[in-house]
């Protein structure tokens, strides 16, 4: 038996949690009560732009100050929402305990001042963000202009798959000086609660509180979502997630609403022939790639799936791609368990999968894949797996090519990162693969370890458009009244 | 009694022309033994010939069939019959398509050269002419295409084995004898092609309608086309591959993907003409159709738009299953169909098509498993086999006694409940049963708004939706 759940509905501050409706049925036959979000819709979307004003009265230091002093609120040994957001997450989470533990441990360590500061430097620029910046000289003369980032209201439909994606967005939402109706993902409801809970509690009057709502209501709902997404009370609508959580959502676009699609993304990683150098290297490739299939237990869209390398297709370069094969499962197995674990809830469909392969020698071989320990699954052509968008669960599989060009051309619109080795050939590619649709190219076991600039995110730069850039221009009263004739 | 069972015992595949009911009479302890005993048969005589289970065998450290529980690890993952890889079609291989389908079958198929063969339909019509084989494909509604290596002989053996159900499941001859006396049939189907759907017709022409002018299908001269029916997994592959992929698409392919919305275009005036036809040439006589619900239901409801109603034959009788496929359809869908069909004597199957046998709705709604099916449900997290305990719920999993060339032992995508095992079904035929719902695993783990970030969503492309309702 698993307890009961309680999802609360929290509109600017004020919580309501009756926990009038059972949402059930859900991995790890979780269920979970929440308020009925129709009895309370109208008040949910901000109908009245003037309302905004409250966040213009603080600085952008202000915010900093408000945000870090949230961090150490969020310590897991203390904060009880924290630690209910990681009970529940420990059921509905692709994610093993002590990894999810790494997680909610480390929950405060966004709000670093230096690290915030950064981010809005490089995405929007902190001058714009506290005030007017002077555009320079115009083609006409005497007109100057000065534009400055506001804030807007917005829907985030959040993913689900790691605390993270709750965390961005309170922060992102500050920051910007907006006002967020967060809808909360199945699979992770209490995260984001956690997080504006604490908020309330530490300034409930706060104008940051004040602009920050969480709610969870069936995703499709017409009835509900009809009604929040009206470009009279929101501007933007930031969706993560596939066609399904998408689709839904288009139906309400009309002028005066602006998507952002967070779109699921997949990652690769390509090797070079150096990395067979001498035995070494092979055993510290593999240890960084296993990095790459196995962090974060490969639920990212940054985690390694199909691993290309330069082996050749010949015997001998069929043996060198099973060495590989081989030791980067043993270096799966070897990870730290707040990195990866064996998945607790290791995907059937794949396992049948893996099944089939392991009766198919001739085609591929095998390492691993008996239980939940995951595998790597070498090919023994230059063809990935049939079912290479399935690969999850630590299951990466290596494809033999006789040239990177393969690897390249395989590069498209979904793809999110590629990890390469050496560092050399990263260089040489970066720019083609940029243009087949890769949006983040890192070192070889970077990929799911570590990140930076995290607000360019799939190289659409979600920070910058949540903001309004608005402009005020001048130009001397005679010249304009001379354009009357 | 007794001789019924020991014919059985002595070979499990002449239960397909045997007494229907007699099945559902056998004792449970009968039933058992004919499980173990088949089992043990099938497993020693196929494994030397099979080398796919030779080596599933091997892995599994099973040499022997000690209790009926042992052959559970032996059991196919359904994927098994599609375990080819899809670059084999992208590259006209179809020479290794061969070799790894002699892994599954005990069929000789060695002396086939499929060295030139570009399509896969061709592909299938070179064993049709050169083997004792009819190859079935699945639709390929889930991208990629299974392969079962039936033969000839077997094809003929399940047609008639329907005849015998329709015979006698409602008791000894309670039903029309279509062997003997011969029936039009009406299929609002493809008349040609290799998925188990069709792969039944020309014999159902033959042996119950006795020629092809008293047979109508909604398409009488089209192919269902499997190089059209692997299009999506095709194009999923390629895509997947990215650009080196894409130029990878044979153009016949992408013809093919062409002729399939020129076909949709044209379904219309099709549907029109065999409206037409089975009111001319069929109206109030008794008739053989068979379909799965969905489609059923599409031709029902576009009749009664028309108005049209009650076509056929009050002695006429109907072979369906399948349930509701994902499709929108009214609570009163039954109803609608048999309205429009004008008879009310149907037989409801449950069935995969790897097997042979099928599992019969009973008065009572439960589907009964036949004693050559050894059923089994599997712990959906450990896949290890669950107690044979009434009302018990898991995967199910199953080998039927029935083809003596290839394994039918398969693990099933589907969520049932069976019981049967302690106490017999309410409408009195013994041995297991299934109790509704069916539930697919796969839309049960889909959830509702689960999102995550990792993923490649897929553009969708309306010639393949129109694929996926084509091939219900």
């Amino acid at each position: 038996m698993t307890e009961p759940f309680r999802v609360p509905l929290i509109i600017r501050g004020e919580i309501i949690d009756d926990a009038e409706i059972e949402h059930g049925g859900r991995r790890g036959g979780v269920s979970f009560h929440a308020p009925d979000i129709a009895k309370h819709i109208a008040r949910l979307p901000l109908r009245t732009p003037s309302q905004m004003a409250d966040l213009y009265a603080l600085s952008f230091d202000d915010i900093l100050d408000y945000l870090v002093e949230l961090g150490p609120r969020l310590d897991f040994g203390q904060n009880r929402h924290v630690q209910e957001a990681f009970r529940l997450s420990c059921i509905t989470s692709g994610l093993s305990e002590s990894i999810l533990r790494h997680h909610y441990s480390h929950l405060g360590a966004m709000f670093d001042r230096t690290e915030m500061t950064r981010m809005m430097e490089r995405s929007c620029g902190i001058d714009y963000l506290e005030g007017w910046v002077d555009q320079g000289p115009s083609m006409f003369t005497g007109l100057s202009a000065r534009t400055r980032a506001f804030g807007a209201r917005c829907v985030h439909v959040i993913a689900g798959n790691a605390p993270i994606v709750s965390i961005l967005t309170v922060i992102r939402n500050a920051l910007t000086r907006s006002d967020a109706i967060i809808k909360l993902p199945s699979n992770d409801p209490l995260t984001a609660v956690a997080l504006v809970r604490t908020m309330v509690e530490m300034a409930p009057d706060h104008p940051i509180t004040r602009h920050i709502s969480v709610a969870y209501w069936k995703g499709g709902d017409e009835a509900i979502e009809a009604a929040i997404y009206d470009p009279r009370g929101v501007e933007k609508i930031i969706a993560w997630g596939g066609f399904d959580s998408v689709k839904h959502i288009t139906k309400y676009l009309q002028p005066g609403i602006d998507l952002i699609t967070q779109d699921p993304k997949l990652s690769g990683t390509i090797i070079g022939k150096e990395a067979f150098a001498d035995e070494a290297t092979i055993r510290s490739v593999a240890r960084r790639l296993a990095l790459d299939v196995g962090a974060q237990n490969q639920e990212g869209c940054v985690s390694a799936r199909v691993i290309y390398v330069e082996t050749g297709t010949d015997e001998e370069g069929l043996e060198r791609a099973n060495r590989l094969g081989e030791l980067t499962f043993a270096a799966l197995q070897k990870l730290p368990e707040h990195l990866s674990t064996p998945h607790k809830a290791f995907d059937h469909a794949l396992k049948e999968e893996i099944a089939a392969v392991r009766l198919q020698d001739e085609e591929y071989r095998l390492f691993g894949g008996r239980d939940n320990e995951g595998a790597i699954i070498v090919s023994q052509e230059e063809y990935p797996v049939d079912f290479s968008r399935q690969l999850a669960c630590r299951v990466g599989n290596i494809v033999p090519i006789d040239t990177v060009e393969t690897a390249v051309r395989s590069v498209n619109a979904y793809t999110q990162t590629v990890g390469i080795f050496p560092e050399a050939l990263k260089a040489k590619l970066r720019d083609r693969l940029a243009f087949q649709g890769a949006q983040r190219i890192v070192s070889l076991g970077g990929a799911a370890t570590m990140q930076h600039n995290m607000e360019k995110q799939d190289a659409i730069e979600p920070v910058r458009r949540m903001c309004k850039w608005v402009t005020e221009e001048s130009a001397d009263g005679a010249m304009l009244e001379a354009l009357a004739g | 009694m007794s001789q019924y069972f020991e014919q059985l015992l002595a070979d499990p595949t002449s239960f397909h022309d045997a007494p229907y009911d007699e099945a559902f009479k056998l004792t449970i302890e009968q039933i058992e033994r004919l499980h173990l005993e088949g089992a043990r048969k099938r497993f020693a005589q196929l494994r030397p010939g099979l080398s796919v289970l030779d080596k599933l065998a091997r892995e599994q450290g099973i040499e022997m069939i000690e209790k009926i529980d042992d052959i559970a690890p032996l059991l196919f993952p359904h994927t098994v019959y599609k375990s080819y890889p899809i670059s084999y079609l992208e590259r006209s291989r179809f020479d290794k398509l061969t070799k790894w389908l002699g892994g599954l079958t005990t069929t000789d198929i060695s002396n086939v050269d499929a060295t030139g063969i570009e399509s896969i339909d061709d592909w299938l019509d070179l064993l049709d002419a050169e083997t004792p084989l009819t190859v079935a494909h699945t639709s390929g509604t889930t991208g990629k295409l299974s392969f079962v290596p039936r033969t000839k002989e077997q094809w003929t053996q399940t047609i008639v084995h329907s005849a015998i159900i329709i015979r006698d499941w409602w008791g000894r001859n309670s039903g029309p004898d279509i062997l003997k006396n011969k029936i039009p049939i009406i299929i609002p189907g493809y008349r040609y092609g290799a998925a188990a759907t069709q792969r039944g017709n020309g014999i159902q022409i033959d042996i119950y309608a006795g020629g092809e002018e008293n047979a109508l299908f909604m398409y009488p001269d089209a192919r269902f086309s499997a190089d059209v029916a692997s299009l999506a997994g095709r194009l999923r592959a390629a895509e997947a591959r990215g650009e080196a992929g894409i130029q990878d698409i044979p153009q016949v392919l992408l013809d093919r993907r062409e002729s399939l919305l020129a076909l949709e275009k044209r379904r219309p005036e099709d549907v029109r003409h065999f409206f037409d036809e089975a009111q001319r040439r069929f109206g109030g006589k008794d008739v053989y159709v068979t379909a799965m619900w969905a489609i059923l239901f599409d031709w029902a409801e576009e009749g009664l738009k028309r108005g049209i109603k009650n076509i056929f034959g009050p002695g006429s009788v109907l072979l369906t299953g399948g349930g509701k496929k994902g499709k929108d359809m009214p609570d009163d869908w039954r109803e609608q169909v048999l309205e429009f069909l004008g008879f009310s004597n149907f037989y409801e199957m449950y069935a995969t098509s790897e097997m042979m046998g099928l599992c019969m709705m009973c008065e009572h709604g439960n589907y009964h498993i036949p004693p050559v099916i050894v059923p089994f449900l599997l712990d959906p997290a450990t896949g290890k086999p669950l107690p044979r305990k009434d009302g018990t719920t898991g995967r199910f999993a199953g080998l039927d006694l029935m083809p003596n060339t290839y394994w039918a032992g398969l693990i099933t995508g589907d969520e049932i409940t069976l019981s049967g095992w302690e106490k017999p079904c309410a409408c009195g035929r013994t041995g297991p049963h299934v109790v509704p719902p069916v539930r697919r695993y796969s839309e049960k783990e889909g959830g509702d708004d689960r999102i995550v970030c990792a993923g490649a969503p897929e553009a969708h492309d309306r010639a393949l939706e129109f694929l996926a309702e084509l091939s219900m």
